[in-house]
């Protein structure tokens, strides 16, 4: 029989040990993850002051309910799961407004801006561009309902596949790309409000 | 081409070179003209939003998630005094409950620690059966009322003796 890597190995014992109420065996564990959790709450929340108590917030959780934990999944993606859902239920409490550059733009700088993803390519965008383009979507991203925020998140920030996002939010990768369609659509009628001032 | 399909084509890859059939139909088409304007827009933001550093953890956070868990865990885990004290006092009412219920067999079914023997009860029967019988004859019927033995009451023997 062939012998599991020593790091899987070392996960298996660190989870176990955990299950039988040892926080020193979870802390090796949250070292190891910290740095996914941390990327997929900011991406999540957009908060980065926020973030880190968030992240202690979901490692607690996570002990505290690691013996629902049954190996069917990747202790990662099982972590990501109590990540989202912990973001989901903070992100349905939160849905306040940003103010950003561009609802600060003039009516002429947005056309022009609009203007240059009228081809395929838009070239390199200006420094300012680029920060007018991030904060619109930052805000409609903070608009969206929790949900599409969560499945756009996770593809468009995080790049997972739509097999991992399935996995994360135990759907069909089939299903994800609906959702995801229709999250995409959703963000762009939500553009379209924006722009006339709703 | 259908409009759905190009949808498809310019959410997968929005600044990509199109194929001509897609470029065709975005010609003719101006809400997917539009539709892939602003999605690379969006797309774009996208993008500079996942170049964001994501801020990292401080110096000793794994440690700090270790004592916030043994914090978190010492409120909802009992502390062994605490049941100790609640297991004693479970002991104590235990035996106090088997000492009253074993107290409530041994002891006679009347007496000073019972309610009142049944014969008490008779006791106070008669009177209250002779006033009866008093304001039954009246005044007017003195003769009979000497003459009616006690007996005629009702229970006048008990409360005789």
């Amino acid at each position: 029989m062939e012998n599991p890597r020593p790091e899987v190995a070392q996960e298996k014992e660190w989870i176990e040990r955990s299950r039988n109420g040892e926080p020193e065996a979870f802390g090796q564990l949250a070292e190891r993850y910290q740095r996914r959790i941390f990327s997929l709450v900011y991406h999540f929340i957009r908060r980065p002051t926020d973030v880190e108590d968030m992240v202690q917030e979901i490692l607690v959780k996570a002990f505290v309910g690691i013996r629902t934990y049954n190996y069917q999944a990747s202790f990662g993606t099982w972590l990501s799961r109590v990540a989202v859902n912990h973001c989901y239920d903070y992100l349905r409490r939160q849905r306040a407004a940003r103010v950003t550059y561009y609802s600060d733009m003039s009516e002429e700088r947005q056309r022009q801006l609009e203007s240059r993803f009228e081809q395929p390519d838009p070239g390199g965008l200006t420094p300012e561009a680029q920060i007018a383009a991030r904060d619109l979507v930052g805000k409609l991203l903070e608009r969206a309902k929790p949900e599409d925020r969560i499945i756009l998140s996770l593809k468009e920030l995080d790049g997972l596949s739509a097999d991992e996002i399935g996995e994360v939010l135990r759907i069909k990768p089939s299903n994800v790309k609906v959702r995801l369609h229709r999250a995409r659509k959703r963000m762009l009628k939500d553009l379209k409000r924006l722009r006339e001032g709703k | 081409m259908r409009c759905e399909e190009v949808w498809t084509i310019l959410e997968e890859e929005p600044t990509a070179e199109f194929s001509p059939p897609v470029r065709e139909h975005l010609k003719v088409c101006r809400t997917c003209a539009a539709y892939a304007r602003d999605w690379r827009l969006v797309a774009a933001g996208l993008h500079e939003l996942s170049r964001e550093p994501v801020p990292e953890a401080s110096w000793g956070f794994a440690a700090r998630v270790v004592r916030r868990i043994e914090e978190a865990t010492a409120i909802l885990r009992p502390r062994p005094e605490f049941v100790e004290q609640v297991g004693r006092r479970f002991v104590y009412a235990t035996l106090m409950l088997t000492l009253v219920l074993l107290l409530g067999l041994l002891l006679p079914s009347s007496g000073p620690l019972r309610s009142p023997a049944a014969d008490d009860y008779y006791l106070v029967r008669p009177e209250t059966v002779s006033a009866r019988a008093e304001v039954a004859l009246g005044e007017e019927f003195p003769d009979l009322q000497e003459a009616m033995p006690l007996t005629f009451t009702g229970g006048s023997e008990r409360g005789d003796r």
